[in-house]
């Protein structure tokens, strides 16, 4: 196995705390206020914190992942809403830490994690195409470099030099796309974009995926709700549901396996009504 | 009631230290809001996120250079001409407060990402400071409290600052590195809190 440009996810769990007690805005000048007005009840939860007996309502978006990617290979994470890809991304990324476990990722990682981050709505296309490689980890000169051929790419030459602000979602696509898929990083990891794009758009991106993997290598991590795109694209596809894996292995079979679970909920429900 | 002076005409007294006041204040308030006006980046790209608070006070050095121009129309008027060391001792004094300034305003943007009124509380704190930082009076007036008031760096700041450039008295280089001393310490103690909980702004944000 080549360890160039793996990823390696070891037992990683990601807990969220439901903070219902507190609400959604926490006050600086509330928490004063609960100090003064009920000093008791304070220590009371300030010790219960310590001791660790608080009443907690804990979430695990995931639990107990262990994933092995080879270098170059495209694999899709699909499953129900909620089953924890996107924090799986977000995690590879680095956004936020998980709870425990860790990930081992070689190379240069670029995330696409929605459409247009790190846009400015005031600069043109151009503009941002400077902004957005920069923030996703290219140097001036190789922004430069390659600017063309990121032109030539999202196919809306006309309309480079307007405000971002004024774009259709799907021209914000082609152009957030076009700059990632560029930048040549070791590992890319895609987050259900490509739902604005035209099938056009689609097809040139699942094209220069493919090429962007087979010649030059790279790891390409792809969650989709769109199982065609997952079959034409991806040989290896990851199941999960509930923050937890269900399987890993070849498309075909995941697929298959993905569509059979929800059929078979359907069909129960259907034979119970008649 | 007169405000004693030093000897120099008021308007251009208060100017040189309203001059680093408005930079620190106005970083200070700023920053504090650095880090949930831009959530939105915060929470989808990975990048070094020291870098918001940072730009944020480099904003401000701009607003100071434009004030400076017109300190030196004042200076101009008023005709005084400050000596070589005055002229030296600006940049050094501009530095201690950049660093306060990404001090205070990263421990408050920081505390602001857990307590959203963080940065209401921070103008009337503001306004507090101002009173407690020789801005409109001289530090001659305060000897008494002497030794608490030089904890606030911009104390040094402003006092040499006005020594300097309008020979109030000698400049007071001791004092000019104690407030570079707390200065650090408080850019410090604001390090250490971001980095502990750094993490996880993209989930509590």
């Amino acid at each position: 196995m080549n360890i160039e440009n793996s990823i390696i996810i070891k037992n990683i769990g990601k807990k969220y705390n439901i903070a219902y007690q507190l609400g959604g805005y926490v006050a600086l000048r509330e928490v004063f206020a609960n100090i003064f007005l009920n000093p008791f009840k304070f220590v009371k939860y300030k010790v219960k914190k310590i001791i660790n007996l608080e009443t907690k309502e804990e979430f695990w978006a995931l639990r107990n992942i262990n994933l092995e990617i080879n270098k170059g290979d495209i694999v899709g994470i699909i499953g129900a809403s909620g089953a924890g890809k996107s924090t799986l991304l977000k995690i590879l990324t680095g956004i936020t830490p998980p709870t425990e476990g860790e990930v081992i990722l070689h190379g240069k990682v670029a995330s696409l994690l929605e459409v247009g981050t790190g846009f400015h709505p005031e600069f043109t296309g151009r503009e941002n195409i400077f902004l957005n490689g920069v923030i996703l980890g290219m140097t001036k000169k190789e922004i430069i470099n390659k600017f063309d051929k990121i032109i030539e790419f999202a196919g809306i030459d006309k309309f480079i030099d307007t405000p971002v602000k004024y774009y259709s979602s799907g021209m914000y696509v082609r152009l957030a796309f076009s700059v990632a898929v560029n930048m040549e990083p070791d590992i890319l990891l895609i987050d259900e974009v490509l739902a604005v794009g035209d099938v056009e758009f689609k097809k040139k991106c699942l094209d220069k995926l493919e090429e962007v993997a087979k010649k030059e290598g790279r790891t390409i991590l792809f969650v989709s709700h769109n199982i065609e795109i997952i079959q034409k694209l991806c040989k290896k596809t990851i199941l999960m549901k509930s923050g937890k894996i269900l399987l890993y292995g070849n498309t075909e079979e995941v697929i298959n396996h993905y569509l059979e679970q929800n059929n078979e909920g359907f069909i129960n429900d259907t034979n119970k009504t008649q | 009631m007169q405000i004693p002076s030093d000897n120099v005409p008021y308007p251009i007294f208060v100017y040189v230290g309203l001059l680093f006041w408005q930079f620190f204040s106005g970083a200070l308030l700023e920053t504090s809001n650095v880090f949930i006006i831009d959530r939105g980046i915060i929470t989808k790209i990975y990048f070094p996120r020291i870098i918001l608070p940072i730009s944020s006070v480099i904003i401000k050095c701009v607003d100071f250079a434009i004030a400076s121009v017109i300190l030196l129309g004042m200076m101009i008027y008023y005709g005084y001409t400050p000596h070589l060391t005055g002229i030296l001792i600006m940049p050094v004094l501009l530095a201690i407060t950049f660093i306060a300034a990404v001090g205070g305003g990263l421990f408050f943007a920081t505390l602001n990402v857990k307590y959203r009124d963080v940065r209401y509380v921070l103008s009337f704190f503001i306004q507090l400071l101002l009173f407690l930082t020789p801005v409109i009076y001289p530090t001659s007036i305060t000897a008494k409290y002497s030794f608490i008031l030089v904890l606030n760096p911009l104390v040094g700041v402003i006092q040499n600052a006005r020594a300097g450039l309008l020979g109030t008295a000698p400049i007071n280089l001791s004092l000019v590195a104690i407030s570079f001393f707390t200065s650090l310490v408080f850019l410090f103690i604001s390090l250490i809190y971001f980095r502990k909980f750094e993490q996880y702004f993209a989930d509590i944000i």
